[in-house]
């Protein structure tokens, strides 16, 4: 592990760039430090479609491949750190599955696509949306509101590609955020955070 | 038109809404044959889907549509669940192929229902089928049952299209009819829309209903200058007294005759024209930048149930009672009572009730009369990769009197109307079509 952290290399990634580009070849393994990532994919009828996003602690890039699957780009300035598949080889052979040991500690675009399975599964709208909410506070932590009562769960991603992960329309997740807030289920719906009730 | 052109005003001629039409539907095509044709369906297909509201608050005399009467708002709340349900049904069977590229309102009157009823059914169509923000919204609306605020409700879950039942805005004619609504009524519903930002505005009018007089619709196509809709569609009023019971109500000596009907109908397209509207079809207008315009001018128009339409789909998934869908070249109707269409969706299966499987010679024939309608242009020599010498031959037979009476025109291998002629592409089409001969009781040409 020593070994690893020595080899690190941090590097900053402005927002909106690509660190991995759909169709290119990838080499690393990367993992984020701080910031997060949206994945997205080009359907064939030439539609972007969002696969995933990835906060700090999680990794992609878990396989070496000619083609990547996907394309991730930081939703805001960024820092991740990336090792090298050629490296991670070379080392595993003194210290094997080194590099499950290191993914161990967060979660990967393979995690991230089981999250976007169960949540295009849900039968509601509105069901979709909080289960969303709630996954990514889950993934990047709430905090507590200014009167202790709510939670805040910071949203870096615009309405659109939100409205593309979860497969709706993006008058369909304005509606359904309104709404749970009517419930009392949100307590306040801000452009770059979301407070859950309770 | 020309005096030698009147004589096939008077023919009959399916609506050409479906090829082959609903008559040769059959109960051969059930359940299992349309989830067969859905899982044939590709991955990124564009899909239309249609969503029938059979319930009216009252009954309009001259209706032919599937509906009825209903004073129990809890009987439309099992029907939106059952929708519900058949959205999942053939969200099964699609297994994730297919796109919809618009989603259609129609009925019977689909305002009947409430916002929170129309919202949970778009959801459901969204989480089962997927939406994106470029899916055209469409509804078909009583503007009797338009409540304020109505229209911006509308707006906001996305519908960017909406039509209104005009009909005719003579209070007498609309006494005849049983539906009347004041033109003020009717502006206020326009007022609303715009001011909601609904883009595409559309009126359905009626020509051929009881008291109608040249000086009556002339007056009702002024008014419908007046508000401006971006389109209008206007259709020949279907006298079918022997099979729709509630026809009866309509006298028939207060109908115009043949002659009548054609000198409303050209009237009104003269106007409308002079307004600066487009001749979209043979029953659509609508003004130079709205999206049938352009489609008409590309050479994209289709024909689909609604009519002429713009969308790019060829997949009609129809959803709720006596709904046609069309799919993998199988049409297949919905049981046309909402009890027999609630059964099957509490069974778990697809309610489907009857249909017709398209054979490649039908397909032939489509295209042709397709081409016809919405183009005014139809290419012999391709339908001949399909069709025999033969076949080809009795079409070009079949059309001859038109030839002679200079309504189509032979150009090597194709069929075109003639300018002005456009009323009678149906006629034209009716003559060649081999299952039209066999038909019972058709509408009238004009």
């Amino acid at each position: 592990m020593e070994q690893v952290e020595r080899i690190m290399a941090h590097r900053t990634v402005p927002q909106n760039k690509a660190i991995l580009k759909e169709g290119e070849p990838n080499d690393c393994l990367y993992v984020i430090v701080s910031g997060s990532f949206r994945l997205t994919k080009y359907l064939e009828d030439g539609r972007r479609q969002v696969t995933g996003f990835l906060f700090k602690g999680d990794f992609f890039g878990v396989r070496a491949c000619d083609e990547s699957a996907y394309t991730a780009e930081a939703l805001e300035d960024s820092l991740v750190c990336r090792f090298p598949h050629a490296f991670l080889e070379e080392i595993s052979t003194a210290s094997p599955g080194i590099k499950d040991r290191l993914i161990a500690r967060g979660q990967t675009e393979y995690h991230k696509a089981q999250d976007h399975i169960v949540l295009l599964g849900k039968k509601s709208a509105e069901e979709r949306v909080l289960s969303f909410i709630e996954l990514v506070g889950k993934s990047v932590g709430a905090t507590a509101d200014e009167d202790g009562e709510g939670r805040v769960i910071p949203l870096s991603m615009p309405r659109q590609d939100i409205a593309d992960y979860l497969g709706l329309r993006l008058e369909t997740l304005s509606r359904s955020l309104a709404s749970l807030k009517k419930k009392g289920v949100l307590r306040d719906i801000g452009r770059k955070s979301l407070v859950l009730s309770g | 038109m020309k005096q030698a052109w009147r004589k096939y005003l008077a023919a009959r001629a399916p609506r050409y809404t479906s090829y082959p039409s609903a008559l040769q539907f059959s109960t051969a095509v059930d359940d299992k044959v349309y989830q067969e044709a859905l899982s044939r369906v590709s991955l990124y297909e564009p899909i239309s889907i249609y969503v029938h509201v059979p319930f009216c608050k009252q009954l309009c005399w001259y209706c032919g549509c599937n509906m009825r009467v209903e004073n129990h708002y809890d009987r439309a709340l099992d029907y939106v669940d059952s929708l519900i349900g058949e959205t999942r049904l053939v969200s099964a069977a699609l297994a994730g192929r297919g796109r919809p590229s618009s989603v259609h309102f129609g009925g019977g009157t689909p305002n009947y229902l409430e916002t929170d009823e129309i919202a949970r059914i778009l959801d459901a169509i969204e989480c089962e089928f997927g939406l994106t923000d470029d899916a055209r919204l469409a509804i078909e609306l009583d503007p009797r049952l338009i409540k304020r605020g109505h229209l911006a409700e509308l707006a906001r879950l996305g519908f960017s299209r909406v039509s209104f039942g005009v009909q005719d805005f003579d209070p007498d004619v609309q006494l005849a009819i049983n539906r009347v609504q004041s033109f003020e009524l009717i502006e206020s519903c326009v007022c609303d829309a715009r001011e909601a930002g609904i883009e595409d505005v559309s009126f359905d009018l009626l020509y051929g209903l009881p008291r109608q007089t040249p000086a009556t619709f002339a007056a009702t196509i002024e008014k419908t200058i007046a508000l401006g809709p971006d389109r209008v569609s206007i259709f020949g009023y279907a006298h079918l007294p022997a099979a729709l019971p509630r026809q009866r109500m309509i006298r028939d000596r207060e109908l115009p005759d043949t002659d009548g009907r054609a000198e409303l109908s050209l009237m009104a397209d003269e106007k409308l024209v002079a307004a600066g509207y487009g001749r979209i079809g043979f029953d659509h207008y609508a003004k130079p930048g709205n999206s049938l315009f352009s489609a008409a001018c590309a050479g994209a128009l289709r024909r689909n149930f609604q009519g002429f339409t713009d969308d790019v789909a060829t997949t009609m998934i129809g959803l709720g009672a006596s709904a046609i869908s069309f799919a993998s070249g199988v049409y297949a109707q919905n049981a046309k009572t909402v009890k027999q269409y609630a059964a099957c969706i509490a069974e778990g299966r697809l309610p489907t009730e009857r249909g017709v499987v398209r054979t490649e010679r039908d397909e032939a024939y489509a295209k042709l009369i397709a081409e016809l309608l919405c183009q005014r242009d139809a290419d012999l020599e391709e339908a001949g990769r399909i069709l025999s010498g033969g076949e080809i031959d009795n079409i070009k037979q079949c059309v001859m009197p038109f030839v002679r009476d200079g309504v189509v025109t032979f150009d090597a291998a194709r069929i075109r109307m003639a300018p002005g002629a456009r009323e009678l592409s149906r006629a034209v089409a009716a003559a060649f079509d081999p299952y039209a001969g066999a038909a019972p009781a058709l509408a009238r040409v004009v």
